[in-house]
């Protein structure tokens, strides 16, 4: 910001200048992420260190691009991010052409079409991508307080790493705004808590600090009854310190304690143009471009200049590049009890015919606000209107429920006159955005207002549409009743019928009333077989069926309903049903029944088949994420690596990410990786901040998975009883998976006597366990399924606290062995083996416990799990077969005498590479894995090869090749 | 320089405060570290009037903890969110005394400024606490939780539900605290609950206990509006400083 006052100079803030910028830049590894918030009062100088930080990561070689966010509570989405891109794009020469067409290209983004939000997030980051040209990007974003809700999610998906980015983020935030209610609080909560992430409160100056600032601008030392005055006054808050420290310099009597008095005071002083423009500033949207305030004052360019110079004079106005701005909020609560309602209304006037002439920077939004303020409603109206609905376009529903909110009223204005638009048709718009920014409440408001108004419509689509609403504010009980009376009225078409029943059906399987669900689905099913062009609810009525007859026992049946519906979804065509029709399938197949090879193989074939139907982004991504899961358990790790890395290239948002996340994490804890498992836990946790509780307890149990790897049982402990404390009772299978981890971690404790057991923590998972069981004993078949198996991992590990019992291990890998995942199954057999040993007893079964265990985690490449492996057999000497044909999952065996048969089939690929000469950067390059992920591979292969260079690994590969 | 804000605790208060505790089990682990530290700051030591607020505190959080544990609420993830969210402010507001902050909410200054004398007996003084941040923090509080689990609040919910049931904590733990003075606790927490004028209204109990959650209603309405936020801010926080001021007051002393 150029300000034609001499500025003071940056006092006490050495410290911190140094530690932000090596936490935005020299600290961040190429590919990270990682960000600092700042937070402080207001005049303790957040603005002038993002100043000055930016300002250094500039010369450091970085891309900053600075924006700010608007105290309009009517902004548009995404607007600090478009101000930012504006801002660059104009200080951009001649000489960065290419930069320049990047610039371009992401503004023009915003100004098109998109499908959904997602979209939006994927095409602004790739966007970001070019422009920075392998630079690291720094967004410097001021007064966060304000921030709209799309740019918190931007920030969030760029901060999680999402955007394939290397992105820092330094943003202030006013610590007033924080005390109240503000959702910042609980993301900066959640996030302080990542490594990557700073909230550092900046504090006002020391004594020592404020004497030093106060005098560098008056220019000698002080007097030290003028010092004790100044830090009596200011506190320390360094504004403050500088404006009185002026006050003294210049000779004015300063009596005025706080900013407060020292506004009033130069507004007091100020000539009348300088005065004026001051006003005009005041009443327009920040920061208000030359050519626009020249119009609201009407003075003659000379002399606006020579007022405008005065106002800066004063210190009251700053001027930049792109406008001018108070030089503090405080300005403008001081001006605005000075000015008359009928003065403040005419500036607004100006402003809206100003801008009507001319448009400018959030036109429709600024337009609005204008001619609102200046009395017009029936003006303002179609600017309002105009504003929503370029806020659903860039889906900002949250923005476009406030513009919409806005229109409402100013139609029903009194002194609005004629209204041009129809008020139903407001309120059928405010309703949908409402509902579709999560405001339940309001959007059912509306939509009784709606009733209300007798809009015409028929009834039964209001009830479907009634029914939606409450089903997706979570109240299930009257969404029934009205999806009911659809189903009961006279006068509903077959067509309106059939989507209620269908829909009916879903929430009641949601709400585990299976048998009801599939009565329903059927009452869908025969009504939709009536009506033309139904598919959307054959195929969510056939989901509900197949779901519920799974539940009930009666699988064949529901699978043989869901591969008619992907058949009539194909013959009808619809992309969105065919994919939703595969997802359904594949979810059945992984699901409640169990079927992992096909479900993989339908997850795979669906995405496949999305994907040319364009839905890639979406749905791909969805199978995908069924098919990792599916491969990760079945023991095809390998292979699940592959399909999430092909997932993520889409670089999908949300909960798709969130999935996906968790999925890669879930297969990194198994190898070992830890640097990767962390990393792509901080990056779910840095999505959650936004929002979606579900995700949280899948979270804490990879946690804690991962602190027992490295050895720290307390973290894992911690992780669990967040998870505990955070989980619904009724999620029995999550619940179970978590118990588990718990136990276990108390157990490896005791084992490993490092951290002392909790007997609290051991009572109540036993309690959870017990209440887990009960409850499982009255759910269905596949439910109790999947818990049966984590409850005798639950029994075994409790035993492991006390005499260790083999029988009740052997009884955990019958379970697991049966539903056929191996990874928990050879960790059963080597606790088995474990309490064999200790007992002293059948050496030789545990001999071959251990032998079958170490088959299947090599072959998984299960690292600390192998190792665990041998050092029991080392202890017992047992001897481990390298090569056997013993429980071999997944690892493609080859002829005998191949001597790669050790390697699983990524393992090969990997060492396919190497003995191309390719560095590991390269190769991880090539299989889309991380750099490290391949470093745990070829340790892994030299192992197995028993070589210790890659030139050995490479001769073995080159020469098994050639025979 | 003047002596720090916590006397000799000042540096353990300041360490402890620089954490921010994430979930229910870390709120509890804080609030026991922090009664340690209260009862140690003299001159009043054990009888220190925050002191008798952060007990009562510890113990109805541990109640909260310990129900969350024993399946007690239907849903544990808002029940655990707004606990650690509600929370948070409480320790907002020492940090923010800590700094001699102007900002640090008056409902929450009439107590903390009477931590080195002049003593005041025990029960109002945990009253002026419970009444500080039920008034004044929970509404806030509430606002904050719907907001980041993307949902409202809405009577008649589980949630709203569960917010009852921590409302039945309070009152379980109070009269075990003061055996023998049910009825003026009654009238106490009921009053608590409410702005003045409704006491003086002599509005219903039910209607009272829920004046947070009527507030915390009123203030979701307005959230997205800056100005009349901080409006609402302020008349809650002179209204929670008032009734404070007054259980300090040695008319408070009645309620011993």
């Amino acid at each position: 910001m150029a300000s034609d006052v001499d500025t003071a100079p940056l006092v006490g803030r050495a410290d911190l200048l140094t530690a932000v910028r090596s936490a935005l830049l020299d600290d961040v590894a190429p590919g990270h992420t990682a960000a600092v918030f700042l937070t402080g009062e207001s005049g303790v100088g957040k603005t002038r260190l993002l100043r000055e930080v930016g300002a250094r990561l500039r010369d450091a070689g970085a891309l900053v691009l600075t924006g700010s966010c608007l105290d309009i509570g009517d902004a548009s989405p995404l607007h600090p991010l478009l101000q930012a891109l504006r801002r660059f794009d104009a200080e951009l020469t001649a000489a960065h052409a290419r930069t320049s067409l990047a610039v371009r290209g992401l503004l023009q983004t915003f100004a098109d079409e998109t499908d959904g939000a997602g979209a939006l997030l994927e095409r602004v980051s790739r966007g970001l991508h070019l422009i920075a040209e392998g630079r690291p990007l720094v967004l410097v974003l001021d007064d966060l307080q304000w921030v709209d809700r799309s740019t918190r999610q931007l920030l969030l998906y760029l901060l999680a790493g999402l955007g394939d980015l290397q992105l820092s983020v330094l943003a202030a935030v006013r610590a007033e705004s924080l005390q109240g209610a503000h959702p910042l609080r609980r993301v900066l909560t959640e996030l302080r808590r990542l490594r990557s992430v700073r909230v550092l409160d900046l504090a006002p100056l020391d004594r020592p600090d404020t004497e030093r600032l106060a005098a560098a601008v008056v220019g000698r030392p002080l007097a030290p009854e003028a010092a004790e005055q100044i830090w009596r006054r200011s506190g320390g808050n360094p504004f403050v310190v500088e404006e009185l420290a002026r006050d003294l310099r210049d000779g004015r009597d300063g009596l005025s304690d706080t900013l407060r008095e020292i506004f009033l005071a130069r507004v007091d002083a100020l000539p009348q143009p300088a005065h004026a423009v001051v006003h005009a500033v005041a009443a327009g949207v920040e920061p208000v471009e030359h050519w626009l305030l020249a119009r609201v004052v009407r003075q003659p360019e000379d002399e606006l200049i020579e007022a405008v110079r005065a106002a800066v004079a004063h210190r009251l106005l700053v001027g930049a590049d792109d406008g001018y701005r108070l030089r503090h909020r405080l300005v403008a609560e001081v001006l605005e009890h000075e000015l008359l309602p009928a003065e403040r209304a005419a500036l607004h006037r100006r402003y809206a015919e100003a801008l009507t002439a001319a448009p400018a920077e959030l036109h429709q939004a600024r337009l609005a606000h204008h001619w609102r303020l200046a009395g017009e409603p029936a003006r303002a109206l179609p600017a309002a209107v105009a504003a929503a609905e370029e806020a659903e376009r860039l889906h900002g529903y949250a923005e476009a429920h406030r513009h919409w909110s806005v229109a409402l009223q100013l139609a029903d204005t009194p002194a609005g006159g004629p209204v041009a638009v129809d008020r139903a048709t407001l309120l059928e718009h405010a309703a949908e955005a409402a509902h579709h920014c999560g405001e339940h409440a309001r959007a059912l408001a509306l939509l009784e207002e709606l009733v209300a108004a007798d809009a015409g419509g028929s009834a039964c689509a209001r009830h479907i549409r009634r029914a939606r609403y409450l089903a997706a504010a979570g109240r299930s009980a009257p969404a029934e009743a009205e999806y009911q009376k659809v189903l009961e009225a006279a006068d509903c078409t077959p067509r309106e019928r059939a989507t209620a029943a269908a829909h009916l059906a879903e929430l009641l399987l949601h709400l585990g009333r299976y048998a009801d669900a599939g009565r329903r689905a059927r009452e869908a099913l025969r009504l939709a077989a009536r009506v033309e062009g139904s598919t959307s609810e054959v195929v969510l009525a056939s989901a509900a069926l197949g779901f519920s007859e799974a539940y009930l026992e009666d699988p064949d049946a529901g699978l043989a309903v869901m591969r008619e519906a992907l058949e009539t979804a194909e013959r009808a065509g619809r992309p969105e049903d065919v994919a939703c029709a595969y997802l359904h399938l594949a979810e059945l197949l992984t699901g409640p029944l169990n079927v992992l090879e096909e479900g993989v193989v339908v997850a795979r074939r669906g995405a496949e088949r999305v994907a040319e139907l364009g839905l890639g982004r979406t749905y791909e991504t969805r199978l995908l994420a069924i098919a990792t899961n599916g491969l990760f358990r079945v023991g095809q790790w390998a292979e699940a690596e592959k399909v999430v890395a092909a997932a993520l290239r889409h670089r999908p948002s949300g909960a798709d990410a969130v999935e996906l996340l968790l999925a890669r994490c879930r297969l990194s804890v198994g190898y070992g990786d830890i640097e990767a498992a962390d990393r792509d836990l901080d990056s779910v946790a840095t999505v959650l901040a936004g929002g979606g509780a579900r995700h949280v307890i899948p979270l804490l149990t990879l946690r804690a998975g991962l602190s027992m790897w490295q050895g720290r049982h307390d973290l894992a402990r911690q992780a669990v009883q967040r998870g505990l404390t955070e989980s619904r009772s009724d999620d029995v299978g999550i619940l179970a998976a978590l118990v588990w981890h718990g136990l276990r971690a108390e157990a490896e404790a005791h084992a490993s006597r490092t951290v002392a057991v909790d007997q609290t923590a051991v009572r109540r998972l036993r309690e959870v366990a017990e209440r887990v069981a009960r409850k499982s004993e009255h759910a269905a078949r596949p439910v109790r399924d999947v818990v049966d198996g984590f409850l005798a991992l639950c029994a075994a590990e409790v035993s492991r606290l006390d005499g260790n019992d083999p029988e009740l291990w052997a009884r955990s890998v019958a379970e697991w062995d049966r539903r056929n995942h191996p990874y928990p199954a050879a960790y059963s057999r080597l606790r088995q083996a474990e309490a064999l040993l200790a007992r002293r007893s059948r050496s030789a079964t545990a001999g071959k416990l251990l032998q079958q265990a170490y088959q299947v985690a090599q072959g998984l490449g299960a690292v600390p799990l192998t190792s665990e492996i041998r050092t029991l057999a080392g202890r017992a000497r047992v001897r481990l077969e390298e090569h056997g044909a013993v429980g071999d999952a997944g690892a493609a065996a080859g002829p005998d005498g191949d001597e790669l048969a050790v390697l699983t089939a990524r393992e090969r690929e990997v060492l396919a590479a190497v003995a191309e000469g390719l560095t590991n950067k390269e190769i991880g390059q090539r299989l889309f894995i991380s750099e490290r992920t391949i470093g745990v591979h070829v340790s892994h292969i030299f192992d197995k090869l028993q070589v210790r260079t890659r030139v050995q690994a490479s001769a073995i590969y080159l020469r098994s090749r050639s025979a | 320089m003047t002596e720090p804000v916590w006397g000799p605790v000042h540096r353990d208060i300041v360490d402890l405060l620089a954490d921010h505790p994430a979930d229910v089990p870390a709120v509890v682990d804080h609030l026991t570290k922090l009664q340690d530290l209260l009862v140690r700051l003299p001159p009043l030591e054990e009888s220190c009037p925050l002191a008798d607020f952060n007990k009562l505190y510890l113990t109805i959080t541990t109640s909260v903890l310990d129900g969350l544990y024993d399946d007690r609420f239907a849903d544990p993830v808002f029940l655990s969110r707004l606990d650690v969210e509600f929370a948070a402010r409480y320790f907002d507001a020492l940090r923010l005394w800590t700094d001699s902050s102007p900002g640090c909410p008056k409902a929450w200054s009439c107590l903390f400024e009477r931590m080195r004398g002049p003593d005041a007996r025990p029960l109002p003084s945990a009253a002026a606490g419970v009444n500080a941040h039920i008034n004044f923090d929970l509404p806030f509080a509430l606002v904050t939780t719907f907001d980041s689990l993307e949902s409202e609040p809405v009577d008649g919910t589980d949630q709203h539900r569960d917010y009852l049931e921590i409302n039945n904590i309070f009152a379980d733990k109070i009269p075990g605290l003061r055996r023998g003075y049910l009825d003026r606790w009654q009238l106490l927490i009921d009053m608590l609950n409410g702005d003045i004028d409704d006491w003086y209204q002599g509005e219903l109990i039910e209607y009272t206990r829920d004046v947070a959650w009527r507030n915390a209603q009123k203030i979701w309405r307005c959230r997205h509006d800056p100005a009349a936020h901080e409006c609402e801010r302020a008349r809650l926080d002179d209204n929670a400083a008032l009734l404070g001021r007054l259980l300090l007051s040695p008319l408070g002393a009645f309620l011993q």
